[in-house]
């Protein structure tokens, strides 16, 4: 079948955190597969990973990254900005977070700095939302290290990227598992990587709380968007979905292996379906 | 794919086996919509043997349940395997859809 008359293949990274690193599995499976990536879409931590494949990075790579940048450090002044907010010494407005970005945005910058859009290996479109206006963003131009960093800007905690003149956040506020993207730019098969968040067993402060309803409300988001992508439109979307028995930590790099052959597992359970497809 | 059907009073029921996929999807659509033109709009779908959908089987059990629903009947799922589960989880579809652990509960609902 010739590139001309092929299916068009997408695959969507959407948010999950570290889950996201997943889609490692995933990209090992579609390559040994020899199905051809035409597009690539991210949203949130799924940004990253989708810059890193769009990249043409190896899977060896990928870790190595995930690594490096999902650590602590990124935290940095977190407890004490959130008693600094509570105690009222600590202003907070619509360019604030509670963590000292620095340390993320060196090792962002440093991963994707250098790494533009125009060059990549496979197109890509990254996704992050409008903090004043509540609208979609799709980045695709320039630098990826900006893209990458609105895109996975959690509100309150990580404060939000300038780009354009817009002020911008974390994209899974808007469009968590961003198929859409995909359908706009002409796919015809969309294998989407979601991850849904994990409920809190206890809650021991407002803040818990608060998180427990921000999960509670971005799952909503999810299954209402990835409803209506499915039935609004002919492409067909393959869902990946790994399982993950425990609720991971922000940080649990040390699961790195079990999170990827996990986004494995699920690829492979999906494989004879895409092929099937694409082969008809 | 495969799809037979069986008569449990004014309920029918829809048995599926295979995947339900783009390429499968058009066959099943044809199938339920045979039955309703035939008048039976208490359906029940018997997913025991269905390993699998995408969002073409989606939106096939979608346009069913509208279609039946128009008529003053339903479709209802029953036996859903845990990988379709999954799926009609994230979409919400097990939100708007009544699904029933064994095709003996999904007939009996239409006598509650």
């Amino acid at each position: 079948m010739s590139a001309d008359t092929r299916k068009k293949v997408s695959i969507v990274i959407g948010s999950g955190g570290i889950k996201c690193a997943a889609a490692i599995g995933l990209v090992k499976v579609l390559e040994e597969a020899d199905i051809p990536i035409d597009l690539v879409v991210g949203c949130s931590g799924g940004s990253m990973y989708a810059g890193l494949i769009a990249a043409g990075k190896s899977a060896e790579e990928m870790q190595e990254r995930t690594i490096f940048l999902w650590t602590t450090e990124v935290m940095k002044d977190y407890t004490s900005n959130l008693k600094a907010t509570q105690d009222g010494s600590l202003r907070f407005n619509e360019r604030s977070g509670l963590v000292d970005d620095s340390v993320m945005n060196t090792r962002l910058e440093e991963t994707f700095g250098q790494i533009f859009f125009e060059n990549l290996k496979r197109p890509l479109l990254l996704v992050a939302t409008d903090l004043m206006t509540g609208e979609r963003v799709v980045l695709n131009k320039g630098s990826l290290f900006p893209a990458v960093r609105a895109s996975l800007a959690i509100p309150i905690i990580m404060p939000p990227w300038e780009v354009d003149g817009a002020l911008l956040v974390d994209g899974a506020a808007v469009d968590p598992l961003p198929v859409d993207v995909a359908i706009q730019e002409g796919a015809d098969v969309i294998i989407a990587m979601g991850f849904m968040l994990s409920n809190r067993g206890r809650m021991r402060s407002m803040t818990a709380v608060q998180q427990q309803l921000n999960n509670i409300y971005m799952n909503n988001i999810l299954r209402a968007t990835y409803a209506f992508y499915n039935l609004a439109h002919h492409a067909e979307i393959f869902p990946i979905l790994p399982d993950f028995e425990e609720p991971l930590g922000m940080f649990d790099t040390d699961k790195l292996p079990d999170i990827i052959a996990r986004g494995e597992a699920a690829a492979r359970a999906e494989l004879p379906h895409i092929q099937r497809l694409l082969a008809a | 794919m495969e799809m037979k059907l069986e008569m449990d009073g004014t309920v029918a029921i829809v048995i599926a086996s295979g995947s339900i996929d783009a390429l499968t999807a058009p066959e099943l659509a044809n199938f339920i919509n045979l039955q309703i033109q035939d008048g039976h709009t208490r359906l029940v779908a018997d997913l025991a043997g269905v390993d699998y959908t995408s969002s073409a089987g989606l939106r096939v059990l979608l346009g069913a349940v509208k279609e039946t629903r128009s008529k003053g009947g339903d479709l209802r799922l029953a036996n859903i395997q845990p990988d379709v589960k999954k799926v009609l989880d994230l979409s919400g579809f097990t939100s708007i859809l009544k699904h029933f652990p064994d095709r003996a509960a999904a007939i009996a609902s239409y006598n509650g």
